[in-house]
C-alpha cells in the first residue's frame, strides 16, 4: 500500500500557509454500524483549487462529502473552514458556512420558473398597496437574468423549468449556488450524464470560480476528466485516504492502481471470428445484426436514441420490431416476453428498471425463470434455491445472501443481479445499455468481464454505451448515433479507439 | 421479503402484538368481553371482513386499490338472493360470486389496459353498482315470500367443528391464497408487479394481465363476502356493505401491506381486521358514544398508516 505524502506534510504547514486553506479535515472519524466508513482522514483543499476526490463506490468519498455538507456528523476528528473550526449539524448550516453541493440528481420544482427555481430559499419581496407581501417578479427574473449571463446562459427565465436541458439545469444550479457566496463548491458526479460540449462550458465555469477563489471538490468516475482538471487528488480506499498526489504526479492508471490496490492490464477483446446469426433487426439496411460471439456497440450520448434503440429490440418500444432470430425465421416482438422467449435478455441504463428494489436478490434473480424452475401451479423450492446459489457465486454477489433487499446492495452488485437473472434464464443475447454507468472501477471491470466470457461461450451483446473508452475496449465493432439515426460505424479491425469514436460521432451527415 | 435481522422481524410482527395488547386490556376492563357469545360475534363479523381484506390485499400489493367492495358485496348477495329464489341455491352462490367477478373485470381493464387511476375508477364503480343494486332490487330487501331457502339461511347460523360455518370461509381462503401467493409464480408476479411495474414488464412479467387479475380477485372474493351476508342477514340487502371498503383498506393497512404496493401478507391483513373489529367491540361493550368510536377508529387508521410511512423511511 502506498503511503500518503500530501497531509502529513501540510498538517506541519506553517498558520500562513494555513490561511490558504479553505478546508481543513484532520482525524475525521465515521463509523456506521459495524463499517467504518471514514477512518483518520485528512483533506486539504486549498483557496482557488480543483481538488479531485476518487475511490471505489463504499471507499468513503459519499460520507465525507455528507459530512463537509452537514447531512452527516463526524464521531471525531476536526474541520476547519476558511481556518475556524466548523461543526455543521445540518445542510443549512453548511450552507451559512459557505460550503454549497451540487448534488448528481439536481433537485428542481419542474413545473416553476426558471428564476423561481434559481430564487427559491430566498425570493425578493414587495408590499402590494403598501401591506400585502408578494412576490417582485421583476426583481426575481431580472436578477435571475444576470446571474444566469455569468454563466453564459441565455434562456427566458420566466419558462419552466422542465424546458431545459439536464446540462442546463445544472449550470441554474449551479447560479443559484454562486448567489450564495459560497466559498467551498462541492460538485457530485457531475459530468454523468453531459455531452461533451457541455461538459467543457462546465469546465470553462470552474475555471472561472476557481479564479475567482472558489474551493471546489470535484468527484467523478471519469478518471480522464480528473487527469485534466485536477489541481490534486485525493484517493480514498475502504475510509483512508491512500495517496495525494499534485497535478502532473498522476496518470489514469496510477489512481485506479491506488483506488483498487492493485495493478491493471487490459485484457485484449476477444478476435475470433463471428459464428451464426443470433439477431437481425427486419429493416431495410438492417444496421444491427448480431453474431454469436460477437460484441456490437451503439455510441450515442443522452437523447441519441441508443437507449430506445435497445429498448425496441427488447419489444419494449412504442411500436412493435420485427427481427429475424437465432433460428433464422422473423419474428415480431411486441413485448418483452417475446424478446425473453427467443433468448434475448435486458439491462436497462436505469437500475430501478432492472430489478423490483424492495425485493430480495433470491426473488430478483427468478422473476424472469419463474416457469423454468416448475410450472404454473408450483414454483420447485429445491431448485430455485439452487439456482440462486450458483448464480451468486458465478457473478460474486456480496453479500453472499440471498434474502437481502436488493435495494440495499452496491450499485455494482445490483448490475450483477440483473445480469444472473438473465444467465440464469440461459439468454442468447443480451442487450445492455449503460452497463457500468456509475458503478465503481472494480464493479465495471468484473461487468466486463462477464461481458467477455457471455461472448466467448457463443453470446451475443449489444451494448449502448455513452461512455466511449467503455466502448472502445468491449466492441467489435460499433454504431454511431445521433438524433436516433446511424450516422456511422467503427470496426476492431479498422482500428478502434475512443477519439476515433468521438470522431464518428461527432461528424455530420 | 424480510432482511431476516432480529429488529426486521420484531417490527414484523406488530399487527400481532397490536392485536394482543387490544383484547389484553379489553378483557381486563370488561369481562364480557371473553364470554363465549361476544366471542363468536368477534368471529362472526371478522371472517365477512376477512374475506374481503384478502381480496384488497391482492389488488394493493399489486400497487392498486379498490373502494368498490362494500357496493359489489351488497350486489352479489341481492343477486344471489335472486337467482337462489328462482333457479336454487346452488346457483345463487354461483351468481352472486360471478357478479362480484364481473365488477372486478371491469375495474381491472379499465385500469390496467386504460391506465385509469385506480382510485377514480373504483370510486366510480362504486357509486355506479350501488346505483345497479337499488335500480335491481327496487330498493327493497331480497327475502322471497318465504324466506330464502332454509339451507341457505342455515349456513348462516350452522356450526361445524365447534367454529361457526361462515368462519370456515376466510380460514380455507386463506390457506389456498396465501399458498398462490407465495408458491406460485402468479403470486410473485403480482409483487413484482406492485414492486416495480416497469422493471417486472421488463422482465417479461404480463403486468397488465396480472394487475387486472388482482381486481377480478377481489371482486369475486368481494362477491363471496356479499352472499355470507346475506346468508347471516337472511335476505339480500341493497344497503348492506356499507363503508366495508374502508374498513378493509384500513385492516390491510394495519397489517402492514404498503400502499405503493409489492409488500404485504394476507394472514396479516387478516389480523388487522380483527384489530378493527375487536377495537369496534370493546369500545361498544366500554360503553363508549358511537361518535367517539368513529373518532377513536379514524386516529387508529392515520396512526397505521404514519407507522407504515415511517417504516419505509428506515
Amino acid at each position: 500500500m502506498s503511503q500518503s505524502v500530501g497531509p502529513e506534510s501540510r498538517s506541519t504547514s506553517s498558520p500562513a500557509e494555513a490561511d490558504r486553506d479553505a478546508v481543513r479535515v484532520r482525524g475525521l472519524c465515521k463509523v456506521f454500524g459495524a463499517t467504518r466508513a471514514l477512518d483518520q482522514v485528512d483533506f486539504t483543499v486549498a483557496v482557488g483549487e480543483i481538488h479531485a476526490l476518487v475511490g471505489e463506490n463504499g471507499a468513503g468519498k459519499s460520507t465525507l462529502i455528507r459530512i463537509l455538507s452537514g447531512i452527516h456528523q463526524a464521531d471525531s476528528g476536526s474541520i476547519h473552514v476558511a481556518g475556524r473550526p466548523a461543526r455543521f449539524g445540518s445542510p443549512r448550516e453548511a450552507i451559512a458556512g459557505g460550503i454549497v453541493t451540487i448534488p448528481q440528481e439536481l433537485r428542481m420544482v419542474p413545473a416553476m420558473s426558471i428564476a423561481e427555481n434559481l430564487m427559491l430559499g430566498s425570493l425578493p419581496l414587495t408590499r402590494r398597496l403598501g401591506v400585502l407581501p408578494a412576490i417582485d417578479r421583476r426583481r426575481m427574473n431580472d436578477e435571475a437574468r444576470e446571474q444566469l449571463a455569468r454563466l453564459n446562459l441565455d434562456v427566458d427565465v420566466r419558462a419552466p423549468i422542465r424546458t431545459l436541458s439536464f446540462a442546463e439545469q445544472q449550470l441554474v444550479a449551479i447560479a443559484k449556488a454562486l448567489r450564495r457566496q459560497c466559498s467551498v463548491f462541492i460538485l457530485d458526479e457531475p459530468t454523468a450524464a453531459l455531452e461533451a460540449r457541455e461538459i467543457d462550458r462546465l469546465f470553462a465555469v470552474l475555471a472561472r470560480m476557481k479564479a475567482d477563489g472558489t474551493a471546489i471538490i470535484y468527484i467523478s468516475h471519469r478518471l480522464d476528466e480528473i487527469v485534466a482538471l485536477a489541481d490534486r487528488c485525493t484517493v480514498l480506499r475502504d475510509g483512508r485516504v491512500v495517496t495525494v498526489r499534485e497535478r502532473g504526479q498522476f496518470e489514469i492508471a496510477d489512481l485506479i492502481e491506488a483506488m483498487t490496490g492493485r495493478v491493471t492490464a487490459d485484457e485484449a477483446a476477444d478476435t475470433r471470428p463471428p459464428g451464426p446469426e443470433l439477431l437481425a433487426e427486419q429493416t431495410k439496411d438492417a444496421p444491427i445484426q448480431l453474431h454469436a460471439g460477437q460484441t456490437l456497440g451503439i455510441a450515442g450520448l443522452l437523447g441519441s436514441g441508443a437507449d430506445l434503440k435497445v429498448r425496441g429490440l427488447f419489444g419494449a418500444g412504442p411500436a412493435p420490431v420485427s427481427v429475424r432470430a437465432a433460428n433464422g425465421g422473423a419474428t415480431l416482438l411486441k413485448r418483452p416476453g417475446d424478446a425473453i422467449a427467443q433468448g434475448i435478455g435486458l439491462v436497462p441504463g436505469t437500475r430501478s428498471l432492472g430489478l423490483i428494489m424492495n425485493q430480495s436478490v433470491r426473488d430478483n434473480i427468478l422473476l424472469p425463470n419463474l416457469f423454468q424452475i416448475g410450472s404454473i401451479f408450483r414454483i420447485d423450492r429445491a431448485r430455485a434455491d439452487a439456482l440462486v446459489n450458483e448464480m451468486m457465486d458465478l457473478m460474486d454477489i456480496r453479500p453472499r445472501r440471498p434474502d437481502i433487499r436488493v435495494g440495499s446492495l452496491s450499485g455494482g452488485n445490483q448490475q450483477k443481479v440483473i445480469l444472473a437473472k438473465w444467465l440464469a434464464r440461459r439468454v442468447s443475447v443480451l442487450l445492455l445499455d449503460e452497463p457500468t454507468h456509475g458503478i465503481d472501477i472494480a464493479a465495471k471491470m468484473h461487468v466486463h468481464a462477464l461481458i467477455r466470457r457471455f461472448t466467448h461461450d457463443g453470446g451475443g451483446v449489444l451494448v449502448s454505451s455513452s461512455d466511449l473508452g467503455e466502448l472502445a475496449r468491449l466492441c467489435d465493432s460499433v454504431l454511431a448515433m445521433r438524433e436516433r439515426q446511424i450516422v456511422g460505424r467503427v470496426e476492431r479491425a479498422d482500428g478502434m479507439n475512443e477519439a476515433r469514436l468521438r470522431a464518428a460521432l461527432e461528424r455530420t451527415r | 421479503m424480510a432482511s431476516g435481522s432480529v429488529s426486521s422481524r420484531l417490527l414484523g410482527q406488530i399487527p400481532l402484538v397490536t392485536l394482543l395488547v387490544l383484547c389484553a386490556a379489553t378483557a381486563l376492563m370488561t369481562d364480557r368481553f371473553l364470554s363465549p357469545v361476544n366471542l363468536n360475534n368477534i368471529l362472526v363479523q371478522s371472517s365477512i371482513m376477512a374475506v374481503i381484506a384478502i381480496g384488497m390485499t391482492f389488488v394493493i400489493i399489486g400497487g392498486g386499490f379498490d373502494l368498490s367492495v362494500g357496493s359489489t358485496a351488497a350486489l352479489s348477495g341481492c343477486v344471489a338472493a335472486m337467482v337462489m329464489l328462482e333457479a336454487g341455491i346452488g346457483a345463487g352462490v354461483v351468481a352472486g360470486i360471478l357478479a362480484g367477478a364481473l365488477v372486478g373485470l371491469v375495474n381491472g381493464i379499465v385500469i390496467a389496459y386504460l391506465r385509469v387511476n385506480p382510485f377514480i375508477t373504483t370510486l366510480g364503480t362504486m357509486v355506479l353498482v350501488r346505483g345497479l343494486v337499488f335500480l335491481i332490487t327496487g330498493g327493497a330487501p331480497i327475502e322471497g315470500d318465504y324466506g330464502l331457502p332454509s339451507a341457505f339461511v342455515g349456513f348462516g347460523s350452522a356450526r361445524f367443528l365447534g367454529l361457526h360455518a361462515l368462519v370456515w370461509v376466510p380460514i380455507v381462503l386463506l390457506l389456498v391464497l396465501s399458498w398462490v401467493m407465495h408458491a406460485t409464480p402468479f403470486g410473485r408476479h403480482i409483487y413484482a408487479t406492485g414492486g416495480g411495474r416497469e422493471a417486472a414488464y421488463l422482465s417479461g412479467v404480463p403486468v397488465a394481465r396480472i394487475t387486472a387479475s388482482t381486481y377480478v380477485i377481489c371482486g369475486a372474493l368481494a362477491g363471496v363476502a356479499g352472499v355470507m351476508l346475506a346468508a347471516r342477514l337472511q335476505s339480500g340487502q341493497p344497503t348492506a356493505g356499507e363503508f366495508y371498503e374502508l374498513t378493509a383498506i384500513a385492516a390491510v393497512v394495519l397489517g402492514g401491506a404498503a400502499l405503493h404496493g409489492g409488500e404485504g401478507t394476507l394472514y396479516k391483513s387478516v389480523i388487522g381486521v380483527f384489530i378493527m373489529i375487536v377495537l369496534g367491540n370493546s369500545l361498544n361493550l366500554l360503553n363508549v358514544d358511537s361518535y367517539w368510536q368513529r373518532v377513536a377508529i379514524g386516529v387508529v387508521i392515520i396512526a397505521a398508516a404514519a407507522a407504515d410511512s415511517l417504516r419505509s423511511k428506515r
